[in-house]
């Protein structure tokens, strides 16, 4: 009887510890890794963080990073595209680089609930053409755009009130006339691909009329020989004479030395955006944040029903690669970088500004200009910069470099920039863009 | 080659062979020969928003040669390889200097080198510092009384090429001295006594006895030189103008990059990297022609004698 007790005791045993290994084998064999490629916007240490985030909620999923400088980032992203493999999230600006690639994206518009809707900024920005019937691509963990930032004691040096920075160009003339005498430049200035998307959107806003116009604009129906396109190409040459720019502004590297131009405190403002760099963190953790005051950009014509408003779009979107295998866990992932933990996560490691509008708001404390900031975005409209094809966006600011540097004329410039549009395939009516 | 054959020797020395060059041929096909064609055969199509690509023929190569942008970046990579004469005779001199033990030349020989080993993007980051408005070089000028010549070097329409071409000859010079050194160790020295008995002068040795003797060195830095300025400009284009000011400073490569990979226009941008490949071909084919009937009097003068 013993004996036998004995074996029916060891075959249990035995039967246990097989079912038992054969779930923990079995749960093991359900980890999915996926594969997530960005360029590190924010800084490797948020991404890590989000990592181990998004795993201790979610334990049979495994992010992988491939992040890239964004110097090769498109190569990089070229090379996957053309091949359809290789990682299961991507990362973009949204836009038209995000739509020109809209063919290595899976549509998740049937899985964005009303609620996670609500709880952004911005979602349409992922939208094909912004639209969401066209199609969502992504979702954007961050919200950007464009402001301008000033240096509060430049300001109180050169007599000016630095909380009543210039709303209007002409009040911000005469801002620079007195910073000009007090031995400063008023404005950092570096040519590159943010003239397309900090510098322009901001200029024609003036000049749109209604919501109508920005679409014709977007769809490449607006000639830049139009009166609305012209205005703003003139404007913006004109702001090049008035002597506002530091010398040696005009080179197409020259963006990042206007960041040093600033902080080196040459010159009184700088503009900038809301997340991932130019942003009142960069400012403030090296110039103080008690001395960095931040405001929309100047209005040209304060009765234009644009021209107050914020331009604002998800500062990049995570989307699901058309050809990856294990999508559920992909759109786990991509639904956690819009959650309210991942925007916490972005605001206390990346400095951005995050698309969630729940994120706890105690985070930031010392700056001013963060707080400034959620009050201003909250009258926005579409940011005009990211509907620039990519011949127009790089058109815009080879040209600005040449109008800055009194190369070309703005006829040229405008030449240059109809050039561009009529050669941007994805402006024409028969883009699939417009036709998907 | 019948299987039962692989015993012998010569089977043997086959199965050698097709272990020590297979990998390399296998290499060489994988990473040279098949993105060629590859590239071709992408050329011939509209790659739009990372959907199917839609075959159009050679639609790409008609825009292309209608495209004032790809003229104007030839037109470019025509004037940057003028200044091959410079590239061919400035690291030359230098070597010569070198092979001459002069005093210091150890010193000389590594810190000649010494760009050559840093990466070309430093390099650019560098010059663009240096060669700004206000950067040192400027500084250097108004000190010396030449206030005159200050200009912002890379900004400058007519200036940016050529400064962007003096940096890269400064970053590769390295490279053509210790060539060239390789190539006059391989000249007698009982020439070069001869020489000195006779009272041949550094001019002298130069053009009557160096420039005759390496001709296939030469040779051969030209054909590295010629396929430098047209492949290997990128990462100081990128560096120090992106192509600017306007389209100054764009060379074939760098707008097949632009195009490619941030107007996302895939085909066409193959295409001018087609259009690119056959150029260096062409000017490579006439290089290593020239090089070979060069070098073919010497080899049969050799066979004579021995």
């Amino acid at each position: 009887m013993m004996k036998t007790n004995r074996i029916a005791i060891i075959v249990i045993s035995i039967a246990l510890i097989a079912i038992i290994g054969g779930t923990s084998f079995a749960a093991d064999q359900k980890k999915v890794t996926i594969k997530v490629l960005n360029w590190a916007q924010g800084g490797q240490e948020y991404w890590d963080k989000t990592a181990e985030a998004f795993s201790r909620e979610n334990p049979s999923i495994q992010v992988e990073y491939e992040s890239v400088p964004f110097e090769r980032y498109y190569e990089k992203e070229g090379t996957y595209l053309a091949s359809r493999s290789g990682p299961d999230v991507m990362a973009n600006n949204l836009g038209f680089e995000l739509w020109e690639r809209a063919g290595a994206y899976k549509d998740i518009s049937k899985r964005l609930t009303p609620k996670i809707k609500r709880s952004l900024y911005d979602y349409t920005g992922c939208a094909l053409a912004f639209d969401e019937k066209l199609g969502i691509l992504g979702i954007a963990p961050s919200y950007q755009g464009n402001l301008m930032y000033y240096n509060r004691e430049l300001f109180t040096n050169a007599g000016l009130d630095p909380n009543a920075p210039p709303a209007d160009w002409d009040t911000f003339g005469k801002y620079a006339v007195k910073v000009k005498a007090s031995g400063k430049a008023m404005l950092a200035m570096g040519t590159g691909h943010t003239i397309a998307y900090w510098f322009f959107p901001e200029i024609a806003k003036n000049f749109w009329k209604s919501s109508e116009d920005i679409q014709q604009f977007m769809r490449g129906q607006i000639p830049w020989s139009d009166p609305r396109m012209r205005k703003v190409l003139d404007f913006m040459a004109w702001m090049a004479d008035q002597g506002w720019y530091q010398e040696g502004a005009a080179t197409t590297t020259m963006l990042p030395d206007a960041g040093d131009v600033f902080i080196r405190g040459d010159t009184a403002m700088i503009y900038g955006i809301a997340s991932d760099v130019f942003n009142w963190k960069t400012w403030g953790d090296a110039m103080g944040h008690q001395n960095i005051g931040v405001m929309k950009w100047p209005m040209i014509d304060p009765k234009a029903p644009f021209a107050g408003k914020f331009s604002g779009v998800g500062g990049f979107s995570v989307g699901i690669a058309a050809w990856t295998k294990n999508e559920e866990a992909a759109w786990k992932y991509v639904e956690w970088m819009a959650s309210e933990e991942n925007a916490n996560l972005f605001l206390k490691l990346a400095g951005g500004q995050p698309n969630n509008k729940n994120f706890d708001k105690s985070i930031i404390t010392n700056s001013p200009s963060f707080t400034k900031i959620q009050s201003i975005i909250s009258n926005n409209m579409p940011h005009t910069g990211v509907m620039l094809s990519g011949r127009e966006l790089d058109a815009i600011s080879r040209g600005y470099e040449q109008i800055i540097l009194k190369q070309i004329t703005v006829d040229d410039w405008a030449k240059t920039m109809q050039d561009a549009l009529n050669d941007s395939d994805l402006k024409k009516p028969t883009a699939a863009i417009w036709n998907h | 080659m019948k299987l039962g054959n692989l015993g012998t020797s010569r089977g043997k020395e086959i199965g050698w062979i097709v272990l020590f060059v297979g990998p390399g041929l296998l290499l060489a096909l994988g990473i040279k020969f098949y993105p060629l064609f590859r590239g071709l055969y992408d050329s011939l199509f509209f790659f739009e928003g990372g959907w199917k690509p839609v075959y159009v023929g050679l639609d790409n190569f008609h825009r292309m040669f209608l495209d004032k942008t790809v003229q104007q970046t030839f037109f470019n990579a025509l004037k940057v390889m003028l200044t091959i004469p410079v590239w061919v005779l400035f690291p030359l001199v230098l070597a010569f200097l070198i092979f001459q033990e002069t005093a210091g030349w150890r010193v000389f020989r590594a810190v000649f080198f010494l760009p050559y080993v840093i990466a070309p993007i430093i390099v650019g980051q560098i010059f663009r510092e240096i060669l700004g408005l206000q950067g040192p070089l400027n500084a250097f000028l108004g000190l010396v009384g030449l206030k005159l010549m200050t200009t912002a070097w890379l900004a400058n329409t007519f200036t940016a090429i050529w400064a962007m071409v003096a940096v890269v000859l400064w970053s590769f010079s390295g490279l053509g001295i210790i060539t060239y050194l390789a190539g006059f160790a391989t000249i007698s020295d009982d020439i070069f006594d001869a020489a000195a008995i006779d009272g041949a002068g550094f001019l002298t040795k130069i053009f009557r006895i160096i420039l005759p003797m390496t001709v296939p060195v030469i040779g051969y830095w030209t054909v590295l030189c010629t396929g430098g300025m047209l492949l290997w400009m990128f990462p100081f284009i990128h560096a120090l103008t992106e192509g600017g000011p306007g389209h100054a400073t764009m060379l074939p490569e760098y707008l097949v990059y632009i195009t490619s990979f941030r107007f996302f226009e895939r085909g066409y941008g193959t295409t001018i990297g087609v259009a690119l490949f056959f150029v260096v071909l062409t000017f490579t084919f006439f290089q290593v022609r020239f090089m070979y009937e060069a070098g073919a009097p010497r080899q049969k003068q050799k066979g004579g004698a021995a």
